[in-house]
């Protein structure tokens, strides 16, 4: 699917230079070839070797935890995000015909469990502003639970029910993204750094990239950094501020079983996130962190990968067997980990920055569940040249104050 | 598959049981040796049914995983590329708790 160049040395034209080839990056890629736009994906390692290839696959609608966790206004500013969740379900209830290929999307539904009666108010809580703003959850009590999730602990307290969640492959979408992209004419380099980045007076992008064919220089128009929790150190190149910090995880997969758990399961008051993939394997994760290895200065190296902390793994998979009893007769095969990000507000960050026309971010955690959505939107806002109303709440121009002291070009 | 033969020296052969099959393999090579070395040389079934082999031999990609046990140990899930064989070793590619 590589495109060769042959442009060792000289200078391309795009349209738009994506730097990131995961999720969002090759989504968009997919949107902005559609849509007739000249369109460059260059990605340091291989595709998908970041966090869309390495998260949970889980499809979570419901409010998350990490918000309710914050207190109450936190719980109000992550309800907010519950308008864009909407509008991602739509967007994988059609994203295997949209792509042509079986991607392993499951949206049988999922449950957010509470263990004592304070988590079931908290869940009640949640499932009232969930339902104010339009997403029909639902709470089970303890036998309604049994009833739903028999595979579940009796001990449960009860769970907030949403129908429409579930889990799919991030071992297979970005692919799908991809291969679409390139039928559609961008390009795709592998292997290829963005090492240069600046803004020439005309207010377009010089880019330079490092790949296995030595130097290109890039001139564009439009930039799009998806590159995760990288995006803040690129955006560094301009002398930007997007407020993005790496947050380190780890995931488990044990051997496969039989069909225990046709339902995404996640945690009110533990992190906890667990599904069953269709080959039958238990996927167990929930946001328990793993440790970033250090340089000689003792600054944090978000080059390599980060080691799994085996503290943060008994403790996940004790939460995850409380839940679920049968767990403790599987084996476990393997944990591995990949490094998200969150931003200051715990919100997505996607759109132009206003401080530099042209150049687009997408990135901030969650960007499993809502990427495809926001490449959707991403992809409009830069062909209609202004945001949707349904990414308001998402623009970077809420951190715009960071860049006042921008020098550009 | 074949083992190298020529200029090499090992120590003789010992008998395990794959599938309930009966397998010679040499003290020294691995669990994993031993079902490459068994008529199937199949690990595991994948998703279509089709027979699937290892893939790393050095205990990263778990492809090898199989049930193990000696003589009436209990049964344990292990990476077949990191345990060597013993005396009265019994391999199971199948769940043998699930078996009729």
């Amino acid at each position: 699917m590589m495109t060769s160049l042959n442009s060792r040395g000289e200078t391309s034209n795009f349209d738009i230079l994506i730097v990131g080839g995961g999720l969002v990056g090759c989504a968009s890629a997919w949107h902005l070839a559609r849509l007739g736009l000249k369109v460059l994906v260059a990605e340091r390692g291989h595709l998908n070797s970041g966090a869309s290839g390495q998260n949970a696959g889980s499809l979570h609608f419901q409010i998350e935890r990490r918000f309710l966790e914050q207190g109450e206004k936190a719980a109000a500013d992550g309800a907010r995000i519950v308008t864009l969740n909407r509008l991602a379900i739509e967007e994988w209830r059609g994203i295997e015909h949209m792509l042509g290929r079986p991607l392993d999307v499951a949206m049988h539904g999922g449950l957010m469990v509470a263990e004592t009666e304070e988590q079931m108010a908290l869940l009640a809580f949640k499932v009232a502003r969930e339902n104010e703003l339009g997403l029909s959850t639902q709470v089970l009590d303890s036998a309604q639970l049994r009833e739903r999730a028999p595979s579940l602990s009796p001990h449960l307290a009860g769970a907030a029910w949403l129908a429409d969640e579930g889990h799919a492959n991030p071992r297979i979408l970005v692919d799908a993204f991809a291969e679409g992209a390139v039928e559609q004419g961008a390009q795709i380099r592998t292997g290829t750094a963005l090492t240069g980045l600046s803004m020439a007076r005309d207010g377009t992008y010089r880019a330079v990239l490092s790949g296995p064919d030595g130097e290109l220089r890039v001139n564009t128009p439009r930039v799009l950094l998806a590159s995760g929790h990288w995006t803040a150190r690129l955006a560094g190149l301009l002398g930007l501020n997007v407020p993005l910090y790496a947050a380190p995880l780890m995931m488990s997969v044990t051997d496969r079983t039989e069909p225990v758990l046709p339902y995404l399961v996640q945690h009110v008051g533990a992190r906890l996130s667990m599904k069953q993939t269709e080959d039958g394997n238990l996927l167990i994760g929930g946001g328990w962190p793993s440790r970033l290895v250090r340089r000689a200065d003792g600054t944090p190296d978000l080059d390599r990968p980060a080691t799994v902390e085996m503290k943060n793994l008994r403790a996940n998979l004790a939460v995850a067997a409380r839940v679920l009893p049968g767990l403790a007769q599987r084996s476990l095969l393997r944990t591995w980990t990949g490094t998200t990000c969150i931003s200051a507000d715990q919100l997505p960050i996607v759109g132009e920055i206003p401080a530099a026309p042209g150049l687009f971010v997408a990135a901030g955690g969650s960007l499993f569940t809502l990427g495809p959505v926001l490449a959707r939107l991403l992809a409009r806002t830069i062909a209609e040249g202004s945001p949707p109303e349904e990414l308001s709440m998402f623009l970077p121009r809420r951190f715009a104050h960071l860049d006042a002291f921008a020098v550009l070009p | 598959m074949k083992r190298i033969e020529q200029g090499v020296t090992r120590p003789a052969q010992i008998a395990v049981e794959i599938d309930g099959a009966r397998v010679m393999v040499h003290p020294g090579e691995t669990v994993a040796v031993a079902v490459l070395a068994s008529a199937s040389q199949r690990f595991r079934d994948d998703r279509s049914g089709a027979a699937r082999g290892m893939f790393c031999n050095m205990g990263t990609c778990s492809e090898c995983t199989v049930w193990a046990a000696v003589g009436t140990s209990p049964w344990r899930r292990l990476r077949g590329c990191l345990v060597p064989v013993e005396p009265s070793l019994r391999i199971s590619t199948r769940d043998p708790e699930s078996r009729p």
